[in-house]
Protein backbone atom coordinates (compact mmCIF):
# COMPACT_ATOMS: atom_id res chain seq x y z
CA UNK A 1 0.00 0.00 0.00
CA UNK A 2 1.63 3.26 -1.01
CA UNK A 3 0.34 6.66 -0.99
CA UNK A 4 2.06 9.67 -2.71
CA UNK A 5 3.72 12.16 -0.50
CA UNK A 6 1.33 14.77 -1.47
CA UNK A 7 -1.91 12.40 -0.54
CA UNK A 8 -0.02 11.69 2.84
CA UNK A 9 -1.94 14.70 4.79
CA UNK A 10 -5.16 12.79 4.31
CA UNK A 11 -3.89 9.96 6.49
CA UNK A 12 -4.49 12.37 9.62
CA UNK A 13 -8.27 11.30 9.88
CA UNK A 14 -7.13 7.61 10.49
CA UNK A 15 -4.41 8.40 12.69
CA UNK A 16 -6.78 10.57 15.04
CA UNK A 17 -9.77 8.38 15.13
CA UNK A 18 -7.60 4.99 14.61
CA UNK A 19 -7.64 2.74 11.69
CA UNK A 20 -4.13 2.79 9.66
CA UNK A 21 -2.64 -0.35 8.29
CA UNK A 22 1.00 -0.13 10.24
CA UNK A 23 2.68 0.70 6.81
CA UNK A 24 0.13 3.92 6.65
CA UNK A 25 0.65 4.74 10.15
CA UNK A 26 4.57 4.73 9.87
CA UNK A 27 4.39 6.52 6.77
CA UNK A 28 2.26 9.43 8.41
CA UNK A 29 4.41 9.72 11.31
CA UNK A 30 7.61 10.09 9.40
CA UNK A 31 5.41 12.40 7.15
CA UNK A 32 4.09 14.53 10.08
CA UNK A 33 7.90 15.31 11.71
CA UNK A 34 8.48 17.28 8.80
CA UNK A 35 4.97 18.62 7.80
CA UNK A 36 4.45 22.23 9.74
CA UNK A 37 0.66 22.10 8.33
CA UNK A 38 -0.21 19.10 9.75
CA UNK A 39 1.04 19.40 12.63
CA UNK A 40 -0.66 22.27 13.22
CA UNK A 41 -3.92 20.68 12.05
CA UNK A 42 -3.24 17.81 14.70
CA UNK A 43 -3.20 20.18 17.50
CA UNK A 44 -6.36 21.83 16.23
CA UNK A 45 -7.97 18.28 16.38
CA UNK A 46 -6.28 16.39 19.02
CA UNK A 47 -9.03 17.35 21.48
CA UNK A 48 -11.77 15.26 19.34
CA UNK A 49 -10.85 11.52 21.18
CA UNK A 50 -11.62 12.84 24.68
CA UNK A 51 -15.10 14.85 23.01
CA UNK A 52 -16.02 11.60 21.22
CA UNK A 53 -15.29 9.51 24.44
CA UNK A 54 -18.03 11.30 26.10
CA UNK A 55 -20.83 10.31 23.86
CA UNK A 56 -20.25 7.06 25.24
CA UNK A 57 -18.89 3.69 23.94
CA UNK A 58 -21.88 3.48 20.96
CA UNK A 59 -20.90 7.51 19.61
CA UNK A 60 -25.10 8.08 21.01
CA UNK A 61 -28.24 8.21 19.56
CA UNK A 62 -27.68 9.39 16.25
CA UNK A 63 -24.84 6.25 15.73
CA UNK A 64 -27.65 4.48 16.68
CA UNK A 65 -30.80 4.47 14.05
CA UNK A 66 -33.27 2.82 16.28
CA UNK A 67 -32.63 5.29 19.43
CA UNK A 68 -32.52 8.43 16.49
CA UNK A 69 -35.79 7.31 15.49
CA UNK A 70 -37.30 7.45 19.08
CA UNK A 71 -35.75 10.60 20.26
CA UNK A 72 -37.31 12.02 17.15
CA UNK A 73 -40.27 11.18 17.79
CA UNK A 74 -40.34 12.48 21.25
CA UNK A 75 -38.77 15.81 20.32
CA UNK A 76 -38.74 17.06 17.19
CA UNK A 77 -42.76 18.33 16.44
CA UNK A 78 -44.58 17.86 12.82
CA UNK A 79 -44.59 21.33 11.07
CA UNK A 80 -48.41 22.34 12.19
CA UNK A 81 -47.07 22.16 15.77
CA UNK A 82 -43.87 24.14 15.39
CA UNK A 83 -46.23 26.67 13.69
CA UNK A 84 -48.32 26.60 16.88
CA UNK A 85 -44.65 27.07 18.85
CA UNK A 86 -43.75 30.09 16.31
CA UNK A 87 -47.30 31.82 17.37
CA UNK A 88 -47.01 31.23 20.83
CA UNK A 89 -43.44 32.02 20.89
CA UNK A 90 -44.18 35.76 19.17
CA UNK A 91 -47.11 36.27 21.15
CA UNK A 92 -44.33 36.24 24.27
CA UNK A 93 -42.46 39.01 21.81
CA UNK A 94 -45.02 41.18 21.51
CA UNK A 95 -45.73 40.73 25.16
CA UNK A 96 -42.30 41.94 26.32
CA UNK A 97 -42.20 44.42 23.41
CA UNK A 98 -45.14 46.26 24.84
CA UNK A 99 -43.47 46.02 28.42
CA UNK A 100 -40.28 47.41 26.89
CA UNK A 101 -42.42 50.46 25.55
CA UNK A 102 -44.46 51.11 28.86
CA UNK A 103 -41.04 51.44 30.62
CA UNK A 104 -39.61 53.59 27.24
CA UNK A 105 -42.64 55.89 28.06
CA UNK A 106 -42.05 56.07 31.80
CA UNK A 107 -38.34 57.08 31.39
CA UNK A 108 -39.97 59.75 28.94
CA UNK A 109 -42.27 60.62 30.95
CA UNK A 110 -39.81 61.00 34.06
CA UNK A 111 -37.42 63.18 32.36
CA UNK A 112 -39.84 65.16 31.00
CA UNK A 113 -41.15 65.72 34.74
CA UNK A 114 -37.74 66.65 35.74
CA UNK A 115 -36.68 68.81 32.74
CA UNK A 116 -40.34 70.83 33.29
CA UNK A 117 -39.16 71.06 36.85
CA UNK A 118 -35.82 72.28 36.59
CA UNK A 119 -36.79 74.93 33.60
CA UNK A 120 -39.08 76.33 36.06
CA UNK A 121 -36.32 76.80 38.73
CA UNK A 122 -32.63 77.05 36.02
CA UNK A 123 -34.72 78.62 33.04
CA UNK A 124 -34.80 77.70 30.08
CA UNK A 125 -31.13 78.16 28.73
CA UNK A 126 -29.97 75.32 31.31
CA UNK A 127 -32.39 72.96 29.43
CA UNK A 128 -31.23 73.65 25.81
CA UNK A 129 -30.36 70.34 23.89
CA UNK A 130 -26.74 69.59 24.98
CA UNK A 131 -28.49 68.95 28.51
CA UNK A 132 -31.03 66.59 26.81
CA UNK A 133 -29.88 64.31 23.97
CA UNK A 134 -32.66 62.40 23.84
CA UNK A 135 -36.38 63.48 23.23
CA UNK A 136 -39.10 61.73 23.06
CA UNK A 137 -42.47 62.65 21.07
CA UNK A 138 -45.75 60.75 20.09
CA UNK A 139 -47.36 61.39 17.54
CA UNK A 140 -51.27 61.37 17.31
CA UNK A 141 -53.60 59.89 14.94
CA UNK A 142 -55.29 62.11 11.97
CA UNK A 143 -58.64 62.35 12.00
CA UNK A 144 -59.94 58.69 11.06
CA UNK A 145 -56.36 56.83 11.77
CA UNK A 146 -55.72 54.97 14.38
CA UNK A 147 -52.03 54.65 14.03
CA UNK A 148 -49.53 54.75 17.09
CA UNK A 149 -46.12 56.37 16.84
CA UNK A 150 -43.50 57.05 19.48
CA UNK A 151 -40.43 58.43 18.30
CA UNK A 152 -37.55 59.40 19.68
CA UNK A 153 -34.88 62.19 18.73
CA UNK A 154 -31.30 61.65 19.02
CA UNK A 155 -28.80 64.26 19.26
CA UNK A 156 -25.87 63.35 17.02
CA UNK A 157 -23.11 65.16 15.76
CA UNK A 158 -24.45 64.88 12.16
CA UNK A 159 -27.74 66.57 13.65
CA UNK A 160 -30.64 63.97 14.52
CA UNK A 161 -31.27 60.49 14.49
CA UNK A 162 -35.32 59.27 14.39
CA UNK A 163 -36.34 55.91 16.21
CA UNK A 164 -39.44 55.07 15.82
CA UNK A 165 -42.24 52.60 17.15
CA UNK A 166 -44.97 52.57 15.03
CA UNK A 167 -48.34 50.17 15.96
CA UNK A 168 -51.15 49.49 14.41
CA UNK A 169 -50.24 51.01 11.26
CA UNK A 170 -51.37 49.76 7.00
CA UNK A 171 -50.39 47.12 6.73
CA UNK A 172 -49.17 47.23 2.90
CA UNK A 173 -47.85 50.31 0.65
CA UNK A 174 -45.15 52.81 1.62
CA UNK A 175 -44.90 54.83 4.24
CA UNK A 176 -42.40 57.64 5.04
CA UNK A 177 -41.72 59.61 7.25
CA UNK A 178 -40.90 63.80 7.17
CA UNK A 179 -39.35 66.27 9.58
CA UNK A 180 -40.76 69.77 8.68
CA UNK A 181 -38.20 72.75 9.93
CA UNK A 182 -38.96 76.21 11.23
CA UNK A 183 -39.16 77.64 7.64
CA UNK A 184 -41.87 75.08 7.42
CA UNK A 185 -39.67 73.39 4.42
CA UNK A 186 -40.54 69.13 4.68
CA UNK A 187 -38.32 66.51 4.05
CA UNK A 188 -38.35 63.01 3.97
CA UNK A 189 -35.81 61.33 6.68
CA UNK A 190 -37.03 57.59 6.55
CA UNK A 191 -39.54 55.27 4.29
CA UNK A 192 -40.21 51.65 4.67
CA UNK A 193 -42.93 49.02 3.52
CA UNK A 194 -46.03 48.50 5.74
CA UNK A 195 -45.98 45.43 7.42
CA UNK A 196 -48.71 42.65 7.80
CA UNK A 197 -48.15 42.78 11.48
CA UNK A 198 -48.99 46.49 11.49
CA UNK A 199 -45.70 46.74 13.65
CA UNK A 200 -42.50 47.90 12.87
CA UNK A 201 -39.41 49.59 14.57
CA UNK A 202 -36.81 51.69 12.54
CA UNK A 203 -34.56 54.58 12.32
CA UNK A 204 -34.28 57.84 10.14
CA UNK A 205 -31.47 60.37 9.54
CA UNK A 206 -32.05 64.40 9.19
CA UNK A 207 -29.20 66.75 8.96
CA UNK A 208 -31.77 68.98 11.02
CA UNK A 209 -30.88 69.53 15.05
CA UNK A 210 -33.54 68.61 17.19
CA UNK A 211 -34.56 72.17 18.22
CA UNK A 212 -34.57 72.50 14.48
CA UNK A 213 -37.26 70.18 13.31
CA UNK A 214 -41.05 72.12 14.03
CA UNK A 215 -43.13 69.30 13.12
CA UNK A 216 -42.63 64.99 12.49
CA UNK A 217 -45.39 63.45 10.03
CA UNK A 218 -45.86 60.16 9.09
CA UNK A 219 -47.91 59.52 5.65
CA UNK A 220 -49.18 57.03 3.55
CA UNK A 221 -48.26 56.23 -0.02
CA UNK A 222 -50.81 58.53 -1.54
CA UNK A 223 -49.04 61.38 0.66
CA UNK A 224 -51.90 61.35 3.45
CA UNK A 225 -50.74 62.22 6.57
CA UNK A 226 -52.00 59.52 9.39
CA UNK A 227 -50.30 60.78 12.22
CA UNK A 228 -48.05 63.88 13.06
CA UNK A 229 -46.19 65.35 16.54
CA UNK A 230 -44.94 69.00 17.13
CA UNK A 231 -42.04 68.89 18.95
CA UNK B 1 -44.06 40.54 9.98
CA UNK B 2 -41.81 43.21 12.00
CA UNK B 3 -38.21 42.88 12.08
CA UNK B 4 -38.24 41.33 15.34
CA UNK B 5 -41.28 38.65 14.33
CA UNK B 6 -39.14 37.36 11.47
CA UNK B 7 -35.90 37.10 13.52
CA UNK B 8 -37.46 35.13 16.03
CA UNK B 9 -39.46 33.56 13.79
CA UNK B 10 -36.34 33.15 11.73
CA UNK B 11 -34.10 31.56 15.44
CA UNK B 12 -36.74 29.18 16.35
CA UNK B 13 -37.19 27.53 12.83
CA UNK B 14 -33.39 27.39 12.26
CA UNK B 15 -32.06 26.25 15.58
CA UNK B 16 -35.32 25.08 17.68
CA UNK B 17 -34.99 21.46 16.69
CA UNK B 18 -31.47 21.60 18.14
CA UNK B 19 -31.68 23.34 21.39
CA UNK B 20 -34.73 21.25 22.08
CA UNK B 21 -32.73 18.02 21.77
CA UNK B 22 -30.16 19.81 23.56
CA UNK B 23 -31.97 20.75 26.84
CA UNK B 24 -34.07 17.69 26.71
CA UNK B 25 -31.38 15.15 26.73
CA UNK B 26 -29.55 17.76 29.30
CA UNK B 27 -32.58 18.18 31.57
CA UNK B 28 -34.91 15.17 30.98
CA UNK B 29 -37.53 16.92 31.49
CA UNK B 30 -39.95 16.66 28.45
CA UNK B 31 -42.63 19.28 29.68
CA UNK B 32 -39.96 21.99 30.46
CA UNK B 33 -38.10 21.48 27.22
CA UNK B 34 -40.23 23.98 25.08
CA UNK B 35 -40.79 26.09 28.06
CA UNK B 36 -36.34 26.62 28.14
CA UNK B 37 -35.92 26.57 24.52
CA UNK B 38 -38.16 29.18 23.93
CA UNK B 39 -36.71 31.30 27.12
CA UNK B 40 -33.84 30.70 25.61
CA UNK B 41 -34.44 32.43 22.21
CA UNK B 42 -36.23 35.32 23.97
CA UNK B 43 -33.23 36.41 25.95
CA UNK B 44 -31.12 36.31 22.99
CA UNK B 45 -33.49 38.12 21.26
CA UNK B 46 -33.62 40.83 24.01
CA UNK B 47 -29.74 41.16 24.36
CA UNK B 48 -29.24 40.91 20.44
CA UNK B 49 -25.87 40.18 20.82
CA UNK B 50 -23.61 41.26 17.92
CA UNK B 51 -22.11 37.83 17.39
CA UNK B 52 -21.12 35.58 14.22
CA UNK B 53 -21.79 33.07 15.88
CA UNK B 54 -25.86 32.58 17.23
CA UNK B 55 -25.39 29.11 17.37
CA UNK B 56 -22.68 29.15 20.30
CA UNK B 57 -24.07 31.98 21.84
CA UNK B 58 -27.52 30.40 22.18
CA UNK B 59 -26.17 26.95 23.36
CA UNK B 60 -24.31 29.15 25.93
CA UNK B 61 -27.06 30.71 26.74
CA UNK B 62 -29.17 27.57 27.43
CA UNK B 63 -26.05 26.57 29.30
CA UNK B 64 -26.45 29.29 31.66
CA UNK B 65 -30.32 28.97 31.81
CA UNK B 66 -30.12 24.94 32.45
CA UNK B 67 -27.61 25.99 35.65
CA UNK B 68 -29.96 28.57 37.00
CA UNK B 69 -33.06 26.51 36.67
CA UNK B 70 -30.83 23.70 38.05
CA UNK B 71 -29.46 25.56 41.10
CA UNK B 72 -32.65 27.06 42.06
CA UNK B 73 -34.23 23.34 42.19
CA UNK B 74 -31.31 21.96 44.44
CA UNK B 75 -32.43 25.11 46.93
CA UNK B 76 -35.86 23.91 47.02
CA UNK B 77 -35.20 20.22 46.94
CA UNK B 78 -39.45 19.51 47.04
CA UNK B 79 -39.51 21.41 43.20
CA UNK B 80 -38.12 18.44 41.05
CA UNK B 81 -38.27 20.17 38.01
CA UNK B 82 -34.97 18.87 36.92
CA UNK B 83 -34.81 15.05 37.68
CA UNK B 84 -31.84 13.68 36.11
CA UNK B 85 -29.55 16.49 36.64
CA UNK B 86 -26.02 15.83 37.74
CA UNK B 87 -25.28 17.35 41.58
CA UNK B 88 -22.29 19.75 40.60
CA UNK B 89 -21.70 22.43 37.67
CA UNK B 90 -18.62 20.43 36.41
CA UNK B 91 -20.44 17.66 35.92
CA UNK B 92 -23.63 19.50 34.45
CA UNK B 93 -20.99 20.86 32.16
CA UNK B 94 -19.74 17.35 31.24
CA UNK B 95 -23.33 16.16 30.48
CA UNK B 96 -23.97 19.31 28.13
CA UNK B 97 -20.91 18.39 26.27
CA UNK B 98 -21.96 14.83 25.82
CA UNK B 99 -25.23 16.05 24.22
CA UNK B 100 -23.31 18.57 22.27
CA UNK B 101 -21.09 15.95 20.56
CA UNK B 102 -23.81 13.57 20.42
CA UNK B 103 -25.59 16.28 18.63
CA UNK B 104 -22.37 17.26 16.17
CA UNK B 105 -22.15 13.81 15.59
CA UNK B 106 -25.63 14.15 13.92
CA UNK B 107 -25.12 16.77 11.84
CA UNK B 108 -21.99 14.82 10.25
CA UNK B 109 -22.70 14.04 6.58
CA UNK B 110 -23.70 9.84 6.83
CA UNK B 111 -21.20 8.51 4.86
CA UNK B 112 -18.86 10.83 7.36
CA UNK B 113 -20.94 9.35 10.42
CA UNK B 114 -20.61 5.90 9.35
CA UNK B 115 -16.39 6.08 8.96
CA UNK B 116 -16.32 7.96 12.69
CA UNK B 117 -18.61 4.89 14.01
CA UNK B 118 -16.67 1.98 12.41
CA UNK B 119 -12.90 3.78 13.06
CA UNK B 120 -13.36 4.95 15.93
CA UNK B 121 -16.65 3.67 17.98
CA UNK B 122 -16.03 -0.37 16.31
CA UNK B 123 -12.24 0.21 16.44
CA UNK B 124 -12.38 -1.01 13.28
CA UNK B 125 -9.30 -1.04 10.79
CA UNK B 126 -9.58 1.06 7.35
CA UNK B 127 -9.54 -2.30 5.30
CA UNK B 128 -12.40 -3.53 7.33
CA UNK B 129 -14.50 -0.18 7.13
CA UNK B 130 -13.87 -0.17 3.20
CA UNK B 131 -15.38 -3.41 3.16
CA UNK B 132 -18.44 -2.47 5.82
CA UNK B 133 -19.36 0.69 3.95
CA UNK B 134 -18.72 -0.57 0.39
CA UNK B 135 -15.83 2.54 -0.57
CA UNK B 136 -12.72 2.18 -1.34
CA UNK B 137 -9.70 2.50 0.97
CA UNK B 138 -8.53 5.44 -0.14
CA UNK B 139 -11.98 7.09 0.03
CA UNK B 140 -12.61 5.69 3.61
CA UNK B 141 -9.43 7.73 4.45
CA UNK B 142 -10.00 10.80 2.63
CA UNK B 143 -13.79 10.68 4.51
CA UNK B 144 -12.08 10.38 7.74
CA UNK B 145 -9.87 13.52 6.81
CA UNK B 146 -12.91 15.32 5.95
CA UNK B 147 -14.97 13.55 9.01
CA UNK B 148 -12.54 14.83 11.46
CA UNK B 149 -11.95 18.48 10.15
CA UNK B 150 -15.94 19.19 9.75
CA UNK B 151 -16.45 17.35 13.49
CA UNK B 152 -14.05 20.34 14.85
CA UNK B 153 -16.13 22.96 12.92
CA UNK B 154 -19.52 21.78 13.77
CA UNK B 155 -18.01 21.73 17.88
CA UNK B 156 -16.24 25.05 17.30
CA UNK B 157 -19.74 26.73 15.97
CA UNK B 158 -21.68 25.28 18.96
CA UNK B 159 -18.58 26.66 21.07
CA UNK B 160 -17.09 23.30 22.34
CA UNK B 161 -13.52 24.50 22.49
CA UNK B 162 -11.51 21.73 23.98
ZN1 LIG C 1 1.16 17.20 5.92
Amino acid sequence: MTVGSDDLHVLLGGYLLGGLSDADHRAFTEHLRGCSACQAELGQVSGLPRLLDLAGPAGGPHLSPDAEAAEAVAVDAPDGVDDARVARLLSAVAQKRRTRRRWLAAVAAAAATVLFGAGLWLGPRLTAPPDLPTTHVVASPAPGSSVRVDVALVTRGWGTQLDLDCEDMPTAGQLTLYVIDRQGASTAAASWLGTPTGYSRLTGATALRPDEIRRLEIRDGAGQVLASATT
Amino acid sequence: MSLDDEAVAAIYREHGPMLRRVVWRATSDANRVEDIVQEVILRVWRQAPETDNLRAYLITTARHLIVDQHRAATRRPQQTALVDLPVDDADLDRALDQVLVEEALGRLQPDHRDVVRCLYYERLSIAETSKRVGAPEGTVKSRAYYAVRNLRAILDEMGVTR
